[in-house]
């Protein structure tokens, strides 16, 4: 059982590789499609295996050791990193056979599959992480494959810049993490998960004054990677990858990594004095809200589910600042399980209206009456969508349930009453979305072509809708709830008792969400059913403008970087160029050659020059040594 | 067997042999440039593979009296120190050597040149004696002067060539004195660097004479590695010279700036150490956060490169200023993985101007797509130009900023965001104008791929060495690690220097404890 964990991590690298170096000119597609869905495929099996198995524990080697720092390379295996395996493998081994279709008649098939391969070896890298160094190694692996799959059509402007803007804002995330890790290092000596957590277990207090900072510096890595306010600007850009990328690594799995590397240092979080969690749960809110405004005035169908995405993740970091004292953070990995099959499921959908209409059409306003041409495609995207809004019995509800739960049981009405308004907007955007790409009327000549996926695009909807439709009933939380110390359940709650917990746990806040959802679903009935236009901006004028303009984040950042850093980096390139390299150097070489000058006037040749030159000197010096 | 005089006479014997050949065998001087430095390669590979991890003192050691009455002979050796730097000193000059092809001009002359400046280099690094460190040093400076004046390139050729001269003059002078000044404190009696080091911890100089020969070593090695404000010979002089030289000197011969201060001044002058070292801390975040800005606004490939190399050698100058196991064997992580990068950027960069004439980058575009293999290397040294782990750099910045983590917070938090956002924004800027987007109209008849083999394995090479010491930075760390603590040891016992009244922690020390010091 101990070599699993190895190949589940090294499978992906190798068939990443062996793209690299032997299968990435067009005519060896087949080689690496079988490299790369194989080696994904085989990871979720023996993924599988090492479930049903039960194994945990720890194994590494020595990595990079010197001086006071020692950083090992090895495997975590608990209830938090094996489930979240599962999903890593598991979608991603999905997303993978769907991409066969999707990808299939690109250029570039090696290079994509290659990429797609490396980013499950970073991924699974940040999952199995035993340390905090070794978990920012992958964490950075992770960023450089989203980079690569974002710019995969990289001789498109848009692609091109959407990828070096997604890199620099993880970037600045990754700065802030990079120093927590320093911090956190410093005060407790080790890098290492389970040494780090038995220090603070014996002296809960030796983080010092330092607690919030160190906490909100590790969290800047989760903003970054989670694309929580304020460094959300990349997410909705990196929709020029592939679709397949964006259901996998900008919705599934990649920007769920910052709510992960939340819980698993959850312990540094909830240190006494620290206020961390507070800021976490506020700017977990934030975004959920912001993002949830924001993709009700979109129109390209992949922004509005990268907004929601964005919207979702915010919910999920939410449900990190909620925890602590009692309450674990379980909910927020247990949201992130259902809402990778549900999401993924949503953008492999919009992908197969995408392929359907030749990759040419993404606002949803010129398509319509989809419903009936793809029907596979708007089941299982309805589904998701009810999923996504929180509707019972679909595995949504429950995870947002879970969430939502310990704020009505610590009192923290606002909070609660904000939540509700992100599950009401959700429900608004979706059904917006719904009635108007597949219901309504066909809004251009290019929906009469479009027709139903098939095969290897078909079958990963169909298996995605599974968990999307019955995880709220497996018991997901519980799973969870162990890798935080929780006891295993005393007798196993049946599924229809799992099914219909929230009602008998809370079923004030069970109504409440279902009220919201509902509420949004049916304000997103009466404008947009049947509509060939947007009627929002017209009734609500300059808000919705806002919102459609995404609050001028993306213009108010650029217009920053370029009165600081770049005007910075214009000032000293200037002082280089005109005063070190100018003045000084240049100067130096002015004066010395000035000096050479002068100096060249006297050397005339003239023997009574000389001679006079020579008793001046001679008076002067007796008239200075004369006089002293 | 001799391997470290193997090493360093293969290219001298090379170099040697072309003088004495007629000048119209161009194939042969070719030939025999690859096979003195493939020779060379294979010696160090096997010095570096072979190397005893964790036995102190030297290994390989080879000793012959030269100059008695000056105390000076030809002692060569390896320890963790210097043992990756003669590594990387005969992969880049195998690299340099392949890559020649570019200059069709007096080849007789060039490969000759190359050849001289390679067993320099080298020699320099596995020197033990100050007199030969110096020689051997200067048998590599003047090559590069020589190369620059006679085959360089562009407009500023000559302006490029006289300031980088003149700097590189005036930086070896001052570490000639600084020399002379530690000869002197040893009572001229030796110049070997290890029976000076141990009559120094015995009797150490005078505080004055320690402060004053400290800082003008760290005055010249610095002009050397272009510290900042001393830097502004680099950018220029790199893109006016020919490819190899550029690559020899920015991998390689420039880390002797810093490998001196590592082997000669630490050690030896504890106090002075004491005294300049802030000083440095605050001079290198002018090369990490200046250069870094400097470069985000340039246009020209070359001097984009030219500004990064002086930002990335900063880092190795944080982990010295440091002072602190980490901190050095960071420093010398940094040393290998920059020398590996670099070459590699000048060596493509190269390669570009030298296909298109030009490397000024809003030229370019789209190059990824019309020259998959040089634009791939590109992408990826560029990324290793970001520290983005796999590559060697990001362990060695990784060390460096643990170990200023333990001198100043401060400073550590700038020096992240030059390794963090500056760098990741000038290579990415330089990557989305020159390799994505669009291939202009004009390049595309004449964007043709490095097809050669022969041509691909430089490169490849380099980036394998790049590669290799990313992904198991043990190889080096823990031949570094007891190396660097004996250093460290050294040049903190200033306590045992009679008359030291400096109060400790100085302007910006945070005088952290050992991290983990509370149970």
């Amino acid at each position: 059982m101990q070599v699993l964990p190895w190949l589940i991590l090294l499978l992906p690298l190798f068939a990443a590789v062996g793209i690299a170096l032997g299968a990435l000119p067009a005519h060896r597609r087949g080689v690496a499609a079988r490299l790369s869905v194989g080696a994904a495929g085989l990871a979720f099996l023996l993924s599988v295996l090492l479930w049903s198995s039960g194994t945990q524990g720890e194994q590494g080697f020595l990595w990079l050791a010197a001086g006071a720092l020692k950083v090992e390379f090895g495997w975590r295996l608990d209830a938090l990193s094996v489930p979240m395996l599962l999903v890593v493998t598991g979608v991603g081994g999905l997303i993978q056979v769907y991409s066969l279709g999707y990808m299939r008649g690109d250029k570039g098939f090696g290079r994509y599959f290659a990429g797609l391969s490396l980013f499950t070896f970073a991924m699974e890298g940040i999952v199995l992480s035993t340390n905090l160094v070794q978990m920012f190694v992958f964490w950075e692996l992770v960023g450089v494959s989203s980079y690569l799959l974002i710019g995969f059509w990289r001789e498109r402007p848009a692609a091109a810049d959407a990828c070096k803007k997604a890199f620099l804002t993880n970037r600045v995330g990754d700065f802030g993490f990079f120093l927590g890790i320093l911090l956190v290092w410093s005060l407790l000596g080790t890098v290492n998960f389970t040494e780090m957590s038995a220090v603070l277990q014996r002296q809960p207090e030796a983080l010092g004054g330092l607690a919030t900072l160190a906490g909100l510096l590790v969290f800047c890595g989760a903003v970054g990677k989670s694309a929580q306010f304020p460094l959300h600007v990349w997410l909705p850009d990196a929709m020029e990858g592939p679709t397949p990328v964006s259901a996998l690594i900008h919705a599934a799995t990649m920007v769920a990594a910052g709510v992960y590397m939340l819980c698993r240092v959850f312990f540094l979080l909830d240190v006494p004095g620290s206020v961390a969690l507070e800021v976490i749960a506020w700017t977990g809110i934030f975004t959920a809200l912001l993002a949830g405004v924001i993709a009700v005035q979109q129109d390209d169908i992949k922004r509005i589910l990268a907004y929601s995405t964005l919207s979702q993740l915010g919910f999920m970091v939410l449900g990190v600042g909620l925890a602590g004292g009692s309450h674990d953070p379980a909910p927020a990995m247990f949201h992130l399980t259902t809402h990778a099959a549900f999401k993924a499921l949503l953008f492999l959908g919009a992908g197969a209206v995408i392929h359907a209409l030749h990759h040419q059409e993404q606002n949803i306003w010129k398509m319509g009456g989809l419903a009936s041409k793809m029907p596979v495609t708007f089941v299982t995207f309805g589904l998701a969508t009810l999923a996504l809004c929180g509707f019972p019995p679909f595995s949504g509800a429950y995870s947002k349930d879970a969430i939502l739960l310990p704020a009505y049981e610590q009192g923290r009405y606002g909070l609660l009453v904000l939540a509700l308004t992100g599950g009401f907007l959700t429900a608004l955007y979706m059904f917006r979305l719904v009635f108007v790409a597949f219901l309504g009327p066909a809004k251009s000549q290019a929906m009469d072509q479009a027709a139903e996926v098939r095969g290897v695009m078909k079958w990963p909807l169909i298996l995605l809708a599974v968990p999307t439709v019955l995880a709220g009933g497996w018991g997901i939380e519980g799973v969870y709830r162990r890798a935080f110390g929780a006891a295993e359940p005393v007798e196993a709650v049946s599924w229809f008792g799992q099914i219909i917990a929230p009602l008998t746990h809370a079923p004030m806040v069970a109504l409440l969400a279902f009220v919201a959802a509902a509420g949004g679903a049916f304000v997103a009935y009466r404008l947009y059913w049947d509509a060939l236009t947007d009627p929002l901006p017209d009734k609500l004028g300059t808000p919705a403008e806002w919102a459609r303009r995404r609050f001028g984040f993306d213009e108010l950042y650029a217009r920053i970087i370029a009165g600081t850093q770049d005007a910075l980096a214009g000032l000293a390139a200037a002082v280089d160029r005109w005063v070190l390299a100018g003045a000084v150097v240049r100067g130096g070489h002015g004066l010395v050659e000035l000096a050479g000058r002068v100096l060249r006037l006297v050397q005339t040749g003239n023997l009574q020059g000389y001679v006079t030159f020579f008793v001046a000197g001679t008076v002067l010096l007796l008239l200075f040594v004369l006089t002293r | 067997m001799a391997w470290l005089s193997f090493i360093i006479l293969c290219p001298l014997v090379a170099a040697l042999l072309i003088a004495v050949l007629p000048r119209n065998l161009r194939v042969l001087f070719r030939v025999l440039a690859v096979t003195a430095t493939a020779l060379s390669l294979a010696g160090a590979l096997t010095v570096f593979f072979s190397f005893q991890t964790g036995s102190d003192g030297l290994q390989f050691e080879e000793y012959h009296p030269w100059i008695e009455l000056l105390g000076a002979g030809y002692h060569l050796g390896v320890d963790g120190l210097n043992v990756g730097l003669v590594l990387l000193a005969t992969v880049v000059a195998f690299a340099a050597a392949c890559l020649a092809w570019e200059v069709t001009h007096r080849e007789k002359e060039f490969y000759l040149l190359l050849l001289l400046m390679t067993g320099g280099v080298i020699g320099a690094f596995a020197a033990f004696d100050m007199l030969l460190f110096f020689v051997f040093h200067e048998l590599a400076l003047i090559p590069t002067f020589l190369m620059i004046g006679i085959w360089g390139r562009g407009p500023d050729r000559d302006y490029a060539a006289f300031k980088l001269t003149l700097y590189l003059m005036v930086g070896s002078l001052l570490v000639l004195l600084g020399l002379i000044g530690l000869h002197a404190a040893g009572g001229f009696r030796s110049l070997d660097m290890v029976d000076l080091q141990a009559h120094l911890a015995i009797d150490p100089a005078p505080v004055a004479w320690q402060r004053t020969l400290f800082g003008l070593l760290l005055a010249g090695f610095g002009m050397l590695v272009a510290l900042w404000p001393f830097h502004t010979w680099a950018p220029t002089g790199y893109a006016a010279a020919p490819t190899p030289t550029a690559m020899l000197h920015a991998g390689v011969l420039k880390k002797f700036g810093l490998y001196g201060l590592i082997r000669v001044a630490l050690p030896m002058l504890p106090e002075g150490a004491r005294t300049w070292l802030p000083v440095l801390a605050v001079l290198c975040l002018g090369n990490i956060l200046y250069s870094g800005l400097v470069a985000i606004r340039q246009r020209d490939l070359n001097l984009l490169i030219g500004n990064s190399s002086v930002a990335h050698v900063g880092f190795a100058f944080l982990g010295i200023a440091s002072l602190n196991v980490l901190g050095v064997t960071g420093a010398v992580l940094v040393m290998v993985a920059h020398g590996f990068l670099a070459a590699l950027l000048f060596g493509l960069n190269g390669w570009l101007h030298q296909r298109f004439g030009s490397t000024e980058m809003d030229r370019f575009g789209g190059l990824l797509v019309a020259l998959p293999f040089a634009g791939t290397l590109l992408a990826m040294a560029m990324l290793a130009g970001c520290g983005l782990p796999g590559f060697a750099g990001f362990p060695g910045e990784a060390l460096v900023l643990f170990g200023a983590w333990q001198y100043s917070r401060v400073l550590t938090v700038l020096a992240a965001w030059g390794a963090l956002i500056l760098a990741a924004v000038y290579m990415l800027r330089a990557i989305r104008t020159v390799l994505h987007g669009p291939l202009p109209e004009k390049l595309r008849g004449i964007a043709a791929d490095v097809q050669n083999p022969w041509q691909r394995l430089p490169y490849a090479l380099l980036l394998a060495g790049l590669v290799y010491f990313g992904v198991w930075p043990r190889a080096l760390v823990d031949k570094v690690q007891p190396a660097a603590a004996e250093v460290v040891a050294r040049a903190r016992s200033w306590a045992a220097v009679p008359g030291s009244s400096m109060p400790s922690g100085t302007l910006l020390a945070g005088n952290d404890p050992e991290p983990g010091g509370t149970p």
